[in-house]
């Protein structure tokens, strides 16, 4: 028979040394319509970048160079989300720091002791864009895979946040430097214009080792979290930034206004 | 002077410190090298050293070694420990004022 104490050992042992990653394992993201679009949640151990997205389940750090702490707290209880309380228990932590520090080669990484505390199953890096000022140019690439690989060892499933300047006009590229080689799945998030309003799309634009979605999507941001809508099935070229409608529903258009001036 | 006395003296003899203080209260997961925590406050590196090291001192925040730079965080334990000291000299304070 084991005893409780002798089980959490076991399961720390797993967890560190065994129990990486199950192969096939999903981790949910919380929000019920993108874990249907990533056919039940990310792979578990990859690496993902985004432009904002998260809620909670298994102990998970969020890193932050720039926007700090404190508001990050504020904003969340804006959603019902009390981050301390999560700290307080364990379930959390937030840690703001230099992008730098967090690329330190010698000796301890910053963050070795919240991971030796917490086990920590997920981890938002906030942002890649802003760690990009702070490496020698053409070096992004090789500290993002370090970075990505010392998360993956750890047995964390990574968000990375990339400001994508690209996503806009005729040519489309999600960073410039090939980082979409390093990651495991690519969720884009855009603004688009449409008949002179700006609405929130997201796309999964990759994803290894599973079939997705494929579908460009609209989403709001509610007070009960991110809500994913239905697709933007009626306009073509939204990625583009020149969406227009599908020729089908001028169709359409011009059918109705047609029937109703022979009323 | 008792020992509240002291952390309390400490506290407040100094805006920088009060400034870091609140700095590290309000965001408990900032871990920085001091240039990098005096960019946060908008000060200089120079400029907040000697009220870095009198918070040390005090055992309020603690350094570390990552790589080649030493950073700066909250002693989450000893911070709570000073936040008691004080507020317990506070309150026997008020006692014996309306006593």
């Amino acid at each position: 028979m084991t005893s409780p104490a002798s089980r959490t050992r076991a399961s720390e042992f797993e967890h560190q040394f065994i129990g990486r990653t199950r192969e096939g394992a999903r981790v949910k993201t919380g929000i019920a319509e993108l874990d249907e679009m990533l056919r039940g949640g990310f792979m578990e151990g990859d690496a993902v970048p985004a432009a904002g997205i998260v809620k909670f389940g298994e102990p998970g750090i969020y890193l932050t160079f720039e926007q700090m702490p404190d508001q990050i707290y504020r904003d969340a209880k804006n959603f019902g989300w009390d981050l301390r309380k999560m700290e307080e228990e364990n379930k959390f932590r937030l840690v703001c720091t230099s992008p730098d520090l967090l690329l330190e080669s010698q000796g301890e990484n910053l963050l070795d002791g919240v991971i030796d505390e917490l086990h920590p199953r997920r981890i938002v890096i906030d942002s890649l864009s802003h760690l990009e000022m702070f490496v020698a140019k053409g070096d992004l690439r090789k500290e993002a895979y370090r970075l990505v690989s010392f998360l993956k060892t750890k047995g964390m499933s990574s968000l990375l946040i990339w400001e994508a300047g690209q996503m806009s006009g005729n040519s489309f590229s999600v960073t410039e430097v090939g980082l979409s080689f390093l990651v495991d799945c690519i969720v884009a998030l855009k603004p688009v214009e449409i008949e002179s309003a700006v609405r929130k799309a997201l796309v999964i634009l990759k994803m290894r080792g599973s079939d997705h979605d494929k579908q460009l999507r609209q989403f709001e941001i509610t007070p009960a979290g991110i809500k994913i809508e239905s697709a933007f099935s009626n306009y073509e070229g939204v990625m583009t930034g020149s969406p227009r409608r599908v020729g089908s529903e001028k169709f359409m258009e011009m059918f109705r206004g047609a029937s109703e001036k022979h009323k | 002077m008792s020992e509240a006395q002291q952390v309390i003296a400490t506290l407040l003899s100094s805006q920088v410190r009060g400034e870091l203080l609140v700095l590290f209260h309000r965001n408990s997961g900032l871990v920085d090298t001091v240039d990098g925590v005096a960019r946060r406050i908008g000060r200089t590196g120079f400029a907040i050293e000697n009220d870095v090291r009198d918070l040390v001192k005090l055992g309020v925040l603690k350094t570390k070694k990552i790589g080649s730079s030493e950073v700066i965080l909250l002693d989450r334990a000893r911070d709570r420990e000073v936040l008691e000291t004080v507020a317990n000299h506070i309150k026997s304070v008020n006692r014996s004022e309306q006593n």
